[in-house]
């Protein structure tokens, strides 16, 4: 209702509304004027939410990419960021494990930080996520059901993302949730089955046979490669013939009893389930909708799982003619199962002896160890069946919004969001698999508690259908509470509790509590200006101040601008029968990152040392972190041009942009000299760039009654170097598993995180044995043979040292994408979405203990391939035991190319007629088949999965481990039966 | 549309003061951590002041964290003196310090730089801090002040052998200190800083012995004596004066053993050396200190490349392993060589305590603990509560030995000191009568090889004499030109020194200059 003075009957009324199409009335006579606007057919005018708002998408002046609903169903997922690799140009999202619920990395746009996190910021309905990273490289988003979600937007560009001003320097991912509508009431179901099966690219291991040759001739061989050792007897203790004795495994003539493959018998083909019911529903005044799901996903590794419990419900009510008000409360229950962390079965996959059974007829677990003088390791199985480690995720999410009409166009929004988040990992180990403790296990619980309570208002006017304004003005406040507790103990009378009583356990190892709590208050604005519908302005700002930062520099503003030109709306374009569409748009701007621990600008001692004083366990307090009262934010300036084409009415529809971003002032754990007693004081030092390209085409093929076929293609390159750093010394430790020496290094004027090692040339071939000889042993002080590695000596010293190192590759891709294909016969649909990658290096951390060493565990097959004095052209030393001296260095062999096609999914669905879902009184009933990661074509040599990281991370900067395989969770090729029913 | 009357404004202001109203709070953005202190509130009771110097003892733990695979830092102590070699080639760190190409970058070289600084950071903090603590027990605080100012001292002691002229850093610095860039100090004031501390620690009125684990008179005064004996090597050379020092220093301990054998003592059996109840008695004047409930012994890269030595089956990975050159120079009946009576052992029990069987190889006994991992038919605690000794009574006789040598040939008691040790090891030693100053000299250094191998000292012996034990000869050789049997790779002049870690330079524009030949 509305009531309006107008001065005649000439007057004119235009009705707009953001997606609907514009109506001018003339006033006339008339004293009620209802009116109904249709939707706008345009794709150009679909609406985007943009921070605080929405626009439609030919107003931006930003680079925004968008998902809607239907492509999201189009690939179930147990995560969103599964359900979105791939779909927009710019947004690199990795899924780097085959475990349930996988384990994703999302960049937009690259890299922006080295200490800090490179993370985008989600915000679902109004409420920022947290941004760092959580237990066990768990995410916020992870634990959002995707199936609650309608739309999903990405800001990449700095016009976008300064309105979240000191956080959207790594991108912003805006979610926007399932709401009630008015009319009829509606009752979906969603549910699919599927199952785990072994995907492609399974690592080849040696069988029983193969593995007892080459166990024969690695004894052998050690007579060449230790010929004194050898003489004075000194390995005859590891002659094969005295090893082979145990009745259970051989046979009296030294032949093998079994012939075990641990890949089956580590795996299961399990059925997993989704269930997902909603209802929805609603009045002109009063909107509602109510949702429960349920997982249960089985992963391809025995003993893994996810299982999720999820329940939401939202309203929303125009109170008031002026007031409305709404809300929002989810509640995700999420336990998994990650057996597989820290815990090397997927090693152990590759290196369980085949001659050994899982069990022995006893009952009891068969290991290598039980092997005299192998490697003293537990088989897959047995730490499967004898190691729990399971996360359990509660979150509650909640916000509440009033809007208030103040006067014609202004409004005032008060948005107060709440989300509480707990995490609870516990593990155990029975007293076989912790042998020297008895048993352990060890409990803890992480508790995130977040507010915020954002207000702003909003300014709507058109002068003349010429300038158009839209003006936000707002203040926000946010703080997050974290407490974590843990305790582990050891020592166990029996395996029976687990880490349920921790309280029996004989020794308490220590338990450990820890607090933090970080603010922000921040204050921003943004004008959108456009003129006559063809030059729009956009300027924001926002001024942040975070309690992280030093007392000098709490606060830090961050300014954007950005100019479009709607060219296909100038005269000379309008009506053009092959150009619907023309945009060019710029901007410019700085946006920030804060991702940093809370009291990094603070002086600290720690009060964790311990030392034993008279046998007894003394604490002490010692120095630990430099102060920093100039500690501030991390800015990022990002350039971005944009093209939006529009052909033949907008069937063809094609985004380009380029960017260029530059981080400065990065928030980095700065080395200093250790003479201080500190390694490093958090500063802001360095720069780092990336650039890039992204393109993406919307096609709409054909378009007919009976066939439609839409085809979507994107394609992303981006370059990142560094810049600077706080002095010339290179950074390592980052990267990946750090067991060996460094394998990665940030070094200026390189892409950061580079993999770093020697260059290995080959093996040295009985001709070189002379040239070989000369060098200063690298295998255990023994003269370097035919049959070794050859390293690249670069400085001629014929020593292979540190000075032999160089960049020997990069985990980032040259260019990567997405091509993707629909097609619509009648009621049947089929979806192929092909996934690719270019120029993206892997290391193969795995030839460390399973193809440069033998003789102590199995080995890949690849070392049938090895050295010999006949197969001298070969890449892998000549098999030998390792005690008689092997070499193994990260080196150039363990660097492939990791370019891969992957058939990410292909979709079969049919829809059942109109006529049959009236006689089944249902509005929608479809059913769909479809199979994930189906094929993998890799272009070089490589086992296992090149989208990978690794399975530990690396620890602490994990930013840099893609591409890094050491043992993975092995992805699986998923087979999906799935129906959604909505009536 | 227009707003319809005033009361509905009203309402909407009532609704906005509500929400905008109750953020008011001004202090918003201030933070205090709660995890941890800062050191403005700290340091105000003696209570801090025993915190504060149990973070000491705890970094000196440093040597027992590791250097990457299968290698922890103490490593770098032991790879370079030849002595030792590996039975796997994992860590290229530790290959380069075997081969004696090491550099700039090897990461145990670095590791033992900001270990050694982190300690003398800590140490700082305690003796700029503990003395404005009141009201505080004056023993207390002096006693306190005492171990921090040893403590420091030992850990300049190790910089300054190692690296020659090293930033001399006395206060607890921050990012704006002036000297928090240093150049390097000459090697005559940081053993001043050295001699500085250990007196004034001497003074520091800590008992003879403490069992408890903590610094006492014994160790203090037998560091001294070890430095005095350094000085009077090279570089300094500071000759007779220093020989005098030393052997005067450390008779001062030999004569308070002597009248207190029940204090300190050698041990009667090299078992004990290595035994969990006799940690910091008798003949342990400083050991490392380990127990479970904080860290256990750091010693494991001793153990045989997967054998299974222990409880827990074939763990070991043989990083540090005598070569065979060294074990079969041992005199015919030295007990130190006998397998499981000495230093060594050359067969086990299998998983600790089950079936023998031959190792086929001497490996290190010293720091085996058998109480934790097995022994014949007894089953390990698999809590490995062993100490790492830092200054054993045996020691100490060696240097009285040397040093008393230097001052004016051999006396009885220098040979009875080293004569002791022989004995221990059921040798017989030559008549005073036929010794010569020179023929004693070589007999106490042959003793310093044989009786404190693999405890992190020969490489410093090496340094201040300049010699290297020849395995072959029984003799001793220049420095300069010895060939390691480990690796046969030849000492160089550079090797006298570590390069400076080249991260540190980078990171310091003004640690300079790089040692020479690195």
């Amino acid at each position: 209702m509305y009531s309006i003075e107008v001065a005649g009957a000439s007057s004119v009324l235009t009705f707009t509304y953001l997606g609907y199409e514009s109506k001018d009335v003339v006033v006339n006579n008339q004293t009620v004027i209802n009116v109904t606007l249709s939707p706008d057919s345009k794709v150009l005018s679909e609406v985007v939410v943009i921070g605080y708002g929405t626009q439609r998408k030919s107003d931006l002046t930003g680079s925004v990419s968008s998902v809607k609903e239907n492509d999201l169903l189009e690939r179930p997922s147990p995560s969103l960021n599964q359900a979105l690799a791939g779909r927009m140009a710019g947004v690199q999202v990795n899924n780097n494990s085959g475990r349930p619920g996988g384990r994703t990395t999302v960049r937009v746009r690259g890299f922006s930080s080295i200490n800090s996190s490179n993370n985008p910021l989600y915000v679902v309905d109004g409420v920022m996520l947290p941004q760092n990273t959580q237990s066990q490289f768990s995410n916020a988003i992870d634990y959002i059901n995707p199936n609650d979600i309608v739309s999903v937007e990405v800001l990449k560009d700095a016009s976008s993302t300064a309105i979240y001003g000191a956080r959207g320097a790594n991108g912003v991912i805006l979610i926007t949730t399932r709401k009630g509508k008015a009319g009829d009431g509606t009752v979906t179901y969603n549910v699919d089955m599927s199952v785990n099966t072994t995907g492609p690219n399974k690592p080849e291991v040696l069988n029983s046979a193969e593995y007892i040759a080459v166990e024969d001739l690695a004894w052998r061989n050690m007579e060449k490669y230790d010929p004194n050792g050898w003489k004075a007897g000194r390995w005859a203790y590891l002659n094969p013939k005295l090893r082979r004795i145990d009745p259970r495994v051989w046979n009296a003539d030294g032949s093998p009893k079994f012939d075990t493959d641990w890949f089956k018998e580590s795996t299961q083909a399990k059925l997993s389930q989704n269930h997902q019911l909603g209802f929805n529903g609603g009045n002109e005044r009063t909107q509602y909708s109510f949702g429960m799901g349920y997982r249960d996903d089985q992963g391809l590794v025995k003993t893994t799982y996810l299982k999720r419990y999820s329940g939401r419900f939202t309203i929303d009510d125009q109170i008031k003619p002026w007031l409305k008000v709404g809300g929002t409360l989810s509640y995700n229950n999420q336990s998994e199962s990650l057996s597989d962390v820290n815990n090397a079965v997927s090693r152990q996959i590759v290196e369980d002896f085949p001659f050994l059974p899982v069990t022995y007829e006893d009952g009891t677990y068969a290991n290598n160890r039980d092997f005299p003088f192998a490697e003293g390791t537990f088989s897959s199985v047995h730490r499967l069946m004898g190691r729990q480690f399971i996360l359990n995720t509660q979150t509650t999410l909640g916000s509440f919004y009033a809007n208030i009409k103040l006067a014609e166009g202004l409004e005032f929004r008060s948005v107060s969001g709440v989300n509480i988040q707990t995490q609870e990992n516990n593990a155990s180990q029975t007293r076989t698999l912790a042998i020297a403790n008895r048993g352990e296990a060890s409990a803890s619980n992480r508790k995130e508690t977040f507010w915020s309570l954002e207000n702003y208002l909003t300014y709507n006017k058109s002068i003349n259908k010429i300038h158009n304004i839209n003006a936000l003005l707002g203040v926000s406040w946010q703080q997050t509470d974290i407490f974590g507790i843990s305790a582990n103990v050891r020592t166990f009378a029996t395996d029976y509790f687990g880490f349920n009583n921790l309280g029996s356990a004989a020794i308490i190892n220590g338990a450990g509590s820890d607090a933090a709590q970080f603010s922000f208050n921040s204050y921003f604005g943004r004008i959108n200006y456009s003129l006559k519908n063809k030059y729009l302005v956009t300027v924001t700002g926002r001024s942040d101040g975070s309690s992280k930062f030093g007392e000098n520099e709490k606060f830090a503003f961050f300014p954007s601008g950005a100019l479009a030109w709607r060219v296909s709306e100038e005269d000379f374009l309008k009506g053009n029968s092959v150009i619907s569409n023309l945009k060019v748009r710029t901007s410019y701007g700085l946006t920030g990152n804060s991702e940093i621990p809370a009291y990094s600008s603070l002086s600290l001692l720690s009060s964790n040392y311990a030392t034993v004083i008279g046998e007894t366990r003394v604490s002490g307090t010692g120095i630990s972190r430099l102060a920093n009262p100039n500690l501030q934010w991390e800015k990022t300036a990002q350039t971005d041009l944009g093209v939006e084409l529009g052909l033949f009415n907008n069937r063809l529809n094609i985004e380009l942009d380029y960017y260029y971003r530059l981080t400065t002032d990065m928030l980095l754990d700065a080395p200093v000299p250790s003479t201080s007693g500190y390694t490093t004081i958090r500063r802001n030092v360095g720069s780092m760039e990336n650039q890039g390209l992204e393109f993406s085409l919307n096609a709409t093929i054909a378009d007919r009654e009976k066939f439609k076929w839409t085809s979507f293609f994107n394609i992303s390159a981006n370059r990142n170097k560094v810049l600077s750093l706080a002095t010339p010394s290179d950074i390592f430790n980052v990267g990946g598993p750090n067991f060996t020496n460094p394998t990665n290094i940030i070094r200026i004027g390189e892409p950061v995180g580079s993999f770093w090692g020697l260059t290995r040339l080959g093996i040295w071939s009985e001709a070189e044995r002379a040239q070989a000889a000369k060098f200063t042993s690298y295998r255990n002080g023994l003269t370097i043979l035919p049959g070794d590695i050859k390293y690249k000596d670069v400085n001629g010293d014929f020593a292979i040292t540190d000075a032999d190192r160089s960049i020997i590759g990069n985990g980032s891709p040259d260019f990567w994408g997405t091509l993707s294909n629909t097609f619509r016969f009648g009621n049947i649909d089929l979806t192929l979405d092909l996934q690719y990658s270019y120029g993206n290096d892997v290391m193969m951390m795995n030839f460390h203990p399973s193809e440069d060493r033998q003789a102590l565990a199995n080995s890949y097959s690849s070392v049938l391939n090895a050295w010999t004095p006949t197969n001298q052209n070969t890449m892998i030393a000549e098999v030998r035991d390792t005690r008689a001296g092997y070499v193994t260095n990260v080196d150039s062999h363990w660097i492939k190319d990791g370019s891969f096609l992957r058939g990410r999914n292909l979709l079969l669905g049919y829809s059942f007629p109109a006529e049959t879902l009236s006689k089944l009184r249902l509005s929608k009933l479809r059913v769909y088949a479809s199979a994930q990661n189906f094929f993998l074509i890799v272009t070089d040599k490589i086992i296992g999965d090149p989208e990978v990281t690794p399975t530990n991370q690396g620890g602490g900067n994990s930013a840099f481990s893609q591409g890094m395989i050491w043992h993975n969770y092995p992805k699986p090729t998923v087979l999906l039966i799935g129906a959604q029913v909505a009536f | 549309m227009k707003i319809k009357n005033i009361s509905s404004a009203a309402k909407r202001f009532w609704l906005l003061l509500f929400v905008v109203g109750q953020m008011g709070c001004t202090e918003f953005l201030t933070e205090v951590a709660p995890s941890n202190l800062t050191p403005e509130s700290f340091y105000t009771i003696p209570d801090h002041a025993e915190a504060a110097i149990a973070s000491v003892y705890a970094d000196l733990r440093f040597m027992g964290n590791g250097a990457g695979i299968f290698s922890t830092n103490w490593q770098l102590l032991e790879a370079m003196t030849g002595t030792s070699t590996t039975e796997t080639a994992q860590n290229s760190d530790l290959n380069n310090l075997y081969g004696l190409v090491h550099d700039g970058n090897t990461i145990h070289i670095r590791n033992y730089y900001i270990g050694l600084y982190r300690v003398i950071a800590q140490a700082n903090q305690v003796i700029d801090k503990v003395p404005a603590i009141t009201p505080m027990d004056a023993a207390q605080k002096k006693r306190i002040l005492g171990e921090a100012q040893f403590l420091r001292a030992s850990a300049y002691f190790t910089a300054v052998q190692l690296w020659g002229d090293v930033p001399l850093i006395t206060k607890p610095q921050t990012a704006s200190s002036e000297d928090f860039s240093p150049s390097r100090a000459s090697v005559e004031s940081v053993y001043k800083l050295i001699v500085d501390d250990l007196v004034s620690a001497e003074a520091a009125g800590l008992p003879w012995m403490d069992a408890s684990g903590r610094v006492n008179s014994a160790a203090i005064k037998a560091q001294l004596a070890k430095v005095y004996l350094t000085m009077a090597g090279f570089p300094l050379k500071k000759g007779a004066s220093h020989y005098k020092l030393a052997a005067d220093k450390a008779f001062e301990v030999i004569t308070y053993a002597n009248s207190n054998p029940n204090v300190i003592n050698l041990f009667t059996n090299y078992y004990d050396v290595h035994r969990e109840n006799t940690k910091n008695k008798l003949e342990h004047l400083f050991m490392l200190q380990y127990n479970a409930s904080v860290a256990q012994n750091p010693m494991g890269n001793f153990f045989p490349n997967f054998k299974p030595v222990t409880f827990s089956g074939p763990g070991g990975t043989g990083s540090s392993v005598p070569t065979s050159a060294f074990y079969n120079s041992y005199e015919t009946g030295d007990l130190r060589a006998k397998n499981q009576d000495g230093y060594f052992y050359t067969s086990y029990f299998t998983n600790g305590s089950g079936a023998p069987f031959e190792l086929g190889a001497p490996y290190v006994f010293k720091h085996f603990n058998q109480t934790a991992n097995g022994s014949a038919g007894m089953p390990g605690t698999r809590n490995n509560n062993l100490n790492v000794p830092q200054i054993r009574y045996a020691e100490v006789l060696l240097t009285y030995a040397e040093a008393q040598n230097e001052v004016g040939g051999p006396t009885q008691a220098a040979y009875d000191a080293v004569k002791r040790i022989r004995d221990r090891a059921q040798l017989t030693t030559p008549a005073l009568a036929s010794l010569s100053a020179n023929s004693f000299r070589e007999l106490v250094w042959k003793e310093r090889w044989y009786e404190l191998c693999y405890e992190q000292i020969t490489w410093f012996d090496m340094v201040r004499l300049r010699k290297a034990f020849n395995e072959n000869t029984k003799g001793f050789d220049e420095f300069v030109g010895h060939t390691n049997l480990s690796s046969n790779q030849k000492l160089q002049q550079k090797h006298l020194l570590l390069p400076l870690p080249i991260p540190e330079m980078q990171n310091n524009p003004n640690l300079k200059p790089q040692n020479p030949g690195y």
